[in-house]
This record gives C-alpha cells, structure tokens and sequence, in this order.
C-alpha cells in the first residue's frame, strides 16, 4: 500500500502543472466541467502537447504511441487539465482510442488513432436521442445497409462538440427485428456529411450543446467500428471510460479550495467568516465529501491501469459521488454568502466572480449527464452488488 | 499509488477472518452484552496466543512492530465479527503510551504481560465534557511525598473495572486547553480511593465514570516525564482513532452483506425486494460511502506509518467513518423491516454500535472542529 505517486509520476505533474502556467489564457479556460476543444486557441493548446508527445504516451507504437509509459501518465495530465480547466484530452484518447485499440478494424486503427493522438481531428459523441436518453438502448436512429454505404436517419440530441468535430461517434439502430441491446452498431461519421443538419440548443451556463439531424445521410460500411450488431459493448466499454476520463474529481477540489479561500479572505455581517462556527461545520463536512471523492478517484485509477480491465464499478462510484459533491459544495457556498449568492456575472458584486453560481447549475447536468447519480446506483446495484433486475 | 495488500497483510487478513468467523461470532458480541467484563477471557488469550498484541509493538518487550496500516487490517475484521474486546484502550492506546512513554522498567513489567494476554489496562483521558484530547483534561496530580495524588472525574472509561490498571492522564500544571502539563499515571481500579461507576450505554459495553479522590500513585507508576504526555499520547491517540475507524468500516461492510443478502431473498409483491430501485439507491450509495470510508481510513494509517502531518486526514477519517457507519446500521436495519429491530436479530448489534462508535473518541462535530481549524486557521 503506497499512497505516494512515483518521483516519475510527480516530474511528469510538474511538467504539466508549467506547462499549463506557461499557456493558459483567459480565452482557453472553460466553464465545462472538461474543456472542449472548440476554438482555434485551446485547439492549438493540445496540439503544443502533443508536440510534447503527452498525447501518445502508452499507446502502441504502430498507431503512433510511444508504447511502454508511465501507467498513470494519462490520469495525470486528464488532472491537471481537468484542476486548470484546460480543454481536456480525455474524450479523443481515453474513450475514442482505447475502444477503436479494444475492438475496432486494423483499418480504421490505422486511419484515426495516429491523426488523434496529433490532435489532428475533433469528435463529437452521438448517442443520445430524444428517446433514449438514460435508456439508451432504445437508440432509434435507423442505418440501413445499401450496397456499400449505410443510410441513417434519424435525429441525435445532446450532441456536444458536433458544431466543430471532425467525425461523430456514432451509435445506430442496425437490426430493429433483434432486442433492444443486440440491434445497436458503432459508426464513425465524417461531419459534415450531406444530409445532417445541426441546430444548436444553449445550456443554462451559456454552454453549446446541438441537436443533429440525419436525413439519408450515406456513411461508407467499413466505418463500421467492430462487429455488426455489437455496438452496445462498444458503447458501455466507451461510456465507462467516459466515466473515469472526461470526467475528474479535480474540479471539485479546485472548486473547494476557492471557496476556502473566499471564507478567509470574507467579512459578513461585520464578522469574519471564518470565525463563524456554522460556517466552520460546512467548510469541514465539505471537507469530508471532498476528501472521500478523493479517494473513490484514487481508488478508481488504481483499478483502471490494471491491464485489460474496464473499471465500470469503481468508475459508477466515482460518476456517482462527483454528482453528490458537486451539488452539495455549490448549493452550501451559495448558503454561505447569503443573497449574494444569487449575484451573477461581473455585477461587482458577486462573490467568486460569479462562478459559484454557474457551478450550481451546471451540478445538475453531472447527476444527469452520461450515467448521472440514480443511473450510477443503479450500475452498483446491478453490477457490483448483484441485486436482481427490476 | 498502490492499494493493494502486500502477502503479509493478507494473510493476517484471512487469518483474523477465518479464526473471529470461528471463535468470536456476532453471538459472541451478544453474549458478553450481558458478561459482567464485557469480554471473554478465553478469547483475549486466544487473541493474545495469535501475536495481535504484540503487533504494533517493537520487538525488545515481545512485539512484532507492525504498523498503523496492518492494525487497521486486523481492527477492520474485528469490527466484521463486532468482536468485544479491549483491544483499541488496551493494546494501541495504554500499550502505546507505556511504549511510548514509559521508562525500561515499566516497559518491561508492563507490556510483555500485556502482549502475552495477562494484564488489561484501561485508557482514561475524557473527563466530562464532549472532548477527545488535551481541551478534555481538568484532573489534577500535584506531588506529595514519593508520588503523586490525584483527583477528578473520568469518564467514558471502557473495560475499567476488568482492568488490572487504568492508565489515566492528568494535569501536573496548566489548564485546559493547554497541551503542556499532562502527565500519566497507572492507576489499580480497585484503589479506596477510586469510584466507577457503570455507565449504561446504547452499545451494552462495559463503560464508567471513574471517580478520583486523593488517589495515591507511586513515582515508579509515573509514566514518562511528568507535563510532556501530550508529546507522546498526540500520535497513540490518533493511532488509536484510525484503529476504530477500521473496525467500524469492518462492522459497515458486514451489516451492509447482511443487508444485501437480505434484500435477494426477501419477497414482496410478488419479487425480491433488492429488485426495487429505492432499495437498491441505498444499498448503491452506502457501499460507496463504505469504500470511501475504507480508503480514507487505510490513507490516514498509512499517513501515520509515513510520520507526515496527520491531524487533518485522522479527523476526516474519524468523522466519515462514523458517519458511514452509523447510516450503514441504520438502513441495514430499514432494509430488513420490522424484523430488524427485533431485538434477537443481528441487525440490532449494528443498529446499536452505529451511533455510539460514531460518537466516542471524539464524535464527528469534534473531529469536524478539527478539520476546520485544520483548513482556516493556518
Ligand atoms: C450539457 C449536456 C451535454 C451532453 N452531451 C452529450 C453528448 O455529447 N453526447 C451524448 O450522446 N449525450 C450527451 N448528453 C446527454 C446525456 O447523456 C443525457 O442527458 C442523459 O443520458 C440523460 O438522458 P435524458 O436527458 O434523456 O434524461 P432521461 O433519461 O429522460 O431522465 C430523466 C430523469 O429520470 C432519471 N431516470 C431515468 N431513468 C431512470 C432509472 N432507470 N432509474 C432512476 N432514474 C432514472 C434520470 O436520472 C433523470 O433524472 C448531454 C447532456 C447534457 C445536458
């Protein structure tokens, strides 16, 4: 037992942690709980590191990786990215290029995982619809085969990063005879593609998300990730990589220790309030929530270098607190500063800047969004503690 | 970063399961709930024949000088079988201080007898107040002749009256909150001059006030250097707290597999009722607090073991635990219906012990306390 990162592991954070010092702007940081990769500035802030080769540590050397690195490479970077807010690279590497390694043709190995590991290309991750949201098995969007193309229609909704990606990642209704689960297949679709319309739809924080539509859109068949018919594996295989990889508990803590600091440096009601022993009850408990994240983090990474293991349990534990933590540490700070609470944006006024209060809305989004906090109890439920089906 | 148990831990691991599962059942913690010690002789032996004792203790008094991490293994299957022992007052925190503290003499007649599973010493800090360190500390020792006299009040005393002696901390100067000036004595319960009183507790363990009016303590039975307690019990007190932190995520584990198991059998409306989803939300959040807990406690022994600055993570891990495992006890019963708070079934052990582990050695608003000086004062 070794709560301690390697010296390796602590040179490599240190390097990010100068490297993000030394780049960040004003207009590369993001309110997103991972940066998006959507301008030209934070787009050539990942590519700087994949100059730096940060992008391919790990990967196997015929795709353009470097092979054999340091395990928790990758983890480290996500957290410093993550803590920074920094556009983040975990949607490309940890859910894109691990599932194409796990199960996709040589081809299309050959064809994307060196371009993204040069952060050459953009993805969006299409599987939401109107229908199917949490049950996402229910995915309608139709692709029919016809000579050598699939033709897709339909509509997928809640489709981040579509207005600026390269290619979407796709799930598709390929046999709708078969049950709900055994009838999905993986495609990848080069955006624009004739016959897909985007319509934007704005978020509460001002975030864009998109609603794509597919009107007989023709996606060549060897696009085709993995076998036919066998893309729901791909997509929960995907998803909990999405878990653990998109999404860190760094934020929280970032988010923490600002508050920490607004109590000590704050007066309210004539009194400082840090003397305040409500005030100091909160700040512990929400210690005690932090802390435990954490650990469920730690404990998670741990798991996930394990080799050829998806760490779906640790990773639903970790999806789930993140949910937990983040509503209880923005809805207790916003307690705390009373109705200044509710002062946004550069009023003058607004304690933090404002941000606490994007934070408060945007909680709801991680206890909804990819497997949110009831989805997540019910993966342990099922998965982790074998309780039977509902 | 690396949470695995090394062979060594595992094997003390499985070693504890299998021989509590035999020897200390859950009917055993029910049984010494009415045993007038609060714990049975013959397994403390037993206990004692198994080199638990001699764990955290260094190899010149008989010890195998082990660290806070593998205590936390054992304490953690401990707390699985709720096993009823003086273990926590006696081995880690008197044990540790006469290590810690005492003199070669004292060391030597002290501690292999404890090791070896003759001698019980009770661990009396608490006065009557909700603190678990220094602030607690009113009693006085002012010298007089070849030792010292005490007098105050202790209360909280565990295992007290099977004791052959407490190790009780008192003032030789100062006032709380003040660290300085605490020394320790080793008290004989059955002294004229000491009272226990038996305190009835929600968890039916054997606990006093005790009582000191002009006791007398020889010189010899000082231990270390009288004002300077705090500099040695600082590091036995936390060790200790991380010691029940173990136990109680132990104890959350096995009320919550009860649970759980409870839920795939028991039918109603025609299904297992683990099939609902209000069961299954609690059993999903409440092993994840479980294993949060778990780490967080493993992550405060292990800091202790490394000597890196503890206050904070011991406090967290108090505080959490105690949570966790009193809301563990209490949905674990909820989870079994009426019939868990029958007061025959186990369920009710947990139900019990929940709440009071979560309050003693410094309930979760004290250890809170700490966690937020911890983070705003410095
Ligand atoms: C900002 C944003 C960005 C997103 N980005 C993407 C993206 O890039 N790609 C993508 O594919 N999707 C994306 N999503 C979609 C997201 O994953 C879905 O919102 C999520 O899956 C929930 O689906 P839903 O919105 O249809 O809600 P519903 O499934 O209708 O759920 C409504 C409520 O019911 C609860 N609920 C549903 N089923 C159960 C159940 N069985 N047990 C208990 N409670 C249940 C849910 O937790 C929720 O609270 C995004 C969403 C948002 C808000």
């Amino acid at each position: 037992m070794d709560f301690r990162f390697s010296e390796e592991e602590e040179a490599f954070r240190k390097e990010v942690r100068e490297f993000i010092e030394a780049n960040m702007t004003d207009t590369i940081r993001s309110k997103w709980l991972g940066g998006l990769l959507d301008t030209p500035e934070r787009q050539e802030f990942v590519t700087k590191m994949s100059k730096r080769g940060w992008l391919s540590m790990g990967f196997p050397k015929e795709y353009g990786g470097t092979g054999e690195s340091m395990p928790l490479a990758q983890y480290i970077l996500n957290d410093e990215l993550h803590k920074a807010q920094a556009p983040i690279v975990g949607k490309n590497l940890g859910v894109v290029v691990n599932t194409l390694l796990h199960n996709g043709s040589e081809k299309l190995k050959q064809e994307f995982i060196p371009r993204i590991l040069k952060n050459e290309i953009q993805w969006a991750l299409a599987y939401t619809e109107p229908e199917a949201g949490s049950d996402l098995a229910n995915m309608q969007m139709k692709a029919e085969l016809d000579g050598d193309e699939y033709v897709l229609n339909g509509q997928k909704r809640f489709i981040t990063s579509a207005h600026f990606a390269d290619y979407m990642w796709t799930g598709v209704r390929t046999d709708p005879d078969a049950p709900k689960h055994k009838g999905i297949s993986l495609l990848i679709i080069d955006v624009p593609t004739p016959g897909m319309t985007l319509s934007p739809m704005n978020t509460v924080i001002g975030e864009q998300t998109n609603d794509v539509f597919f009107d007989d859109v023709r996606v060549p068949k060897e696009r085709l990730v993995g076998e036919l018919n066998e893309g729901w594996r791909y997509i929960t295989e995907a998803l909990t990589y999405e878990r653990f990889a998109m999404t860190s508990f760094a934020p929280t803590i970032r988010k923490f220790n600002r508050l920490v600091q607004w109590v000590k440096d704050t007066e309210l009601n004539g009194k400082p309030l840090r003397d305040d022993p409500v005030v100091r009850r909160k700040i512990a408990k929400l210690a005690m929530v932090v802390e435990a994240g954490r650990m469920l983090d730690l404990r998670c990474v741990c798991e996930a270098v394990r080799p050829d293991y998806v760490p779906a349990n640790e990773a639903a534990m970790n999806k789930m607190w993140g949910g937990i933590a983040e509503t209880v540490l923005t809805d207790e700070a916003l307690d705390i500063m009373g109705p200044y609470g509710y002062l946004w944006h550069n009023g003058g006024h607004a304690p933090m800047d404002g941000d606490m209060v994007d934070d408060y809305l945007w909680a709801g989004h991680q206890r909804v969004a990819a497997a949110g906090v009831d989805i997540s109890k019910n993966i342990i439920a099922r998965r982790y503690l074998g309780l039977p089906a509902s | 970063m690396d949470m695995e148990f090394s062979e060594e831990q595992k094997t003390l691991q499985s070693t504890a399961r299998s021989f509590l599962s035999t020897e200390s059942p859950l009917s055993m913690a029910r049984e010494m709930e009415s045993n007038e010690n609060g714990f049975s002789r013959d397994l403390w032996k037993k206990m004692a024949d198994l080199g638990w004792f001699g764990l955290p203790h260094n190899e010149d008094v008989g010890g195998s000088g082990m660290g806070t991490v593998e205590l936390v293994v054992l304490t953690k299957e401990m707390g699985r079988s709720l096993c009823p022992s003086p273990y926590i007052p006696t081995v880690i925190l008197a044990g540790g201080a006469i290590a810690a503290a005492g003199n070669d003499e004292q060391k030597q007649c002290w501690l292999p007898a404890m090791i070896s599973g003759e001698t019980v010493i009770a661990f009396a800090l608490q006065e009557e107040n909700t603190f678990y360190d220094a602030r607690s500390v009113h009693a006085t020792a002012v010298p007089e002749g070849d030792g010292y006299v005490l007098n105050g009040t202790k209360m909280f005393v565990e295992f007290a009256t099977a004791a052959d002696r407490v190790l009780v901390v008192a003032r030789t100067a100062g006032s709380p909150p003040e660290t300085d000036g605490l020394s320790m004595f080793l008290v004989d319960p059955n002294d004229v001059n000491v009272r226990m009183e038996p305190l009835n507790t929600v968890a039916r363990d054997r606990q006093f006030q005790m009582k000191l009016d002009g006791v007398k303590v020889a010189t010899a039975d000082v231990i270390g250097e009288p004002g300077k307690a705090w500099e040695s019990l600082e590091g036995v007190i936390e060790r200790g707290v991380v010691a029940l932190c173990g136990y109680m995520v132990g104890a959350s584990e096995r009320i919550h597999e009860m649970a759980t198991a409870f839920a795939k059998e028991r039918v109603q409306f025609g299904h297992p009722i683990g099939s609902f989803q209000a069961i299954q939300h609690y059993l999903a959040l409440s092993i994840t607090e479980i294993i949060a807990a778990d780490t967080t406690t493993f992550y405060a022994a292990w800091t202790l073991d490394e000597g890196e600055p503890s206050r904070e993570i011991v406090a967290t891990a108090k505080a959490f635990a105690g949570d966790t495992f009193r809301k563990a006890s209490d949905i674990g019963a909820q989870i079994h219906g009426g019939i868990g708070y029958d007061e025959d079934m186990d369920t009710t052990l947990f139900l019990r012990r929940g709440k009071q582990y979560q309050l003693s050695m410094g309930d979760s608003g004290f250890w809170e306390d700490i966690i937020a000086e911890e983070i705003l004062d410095r």
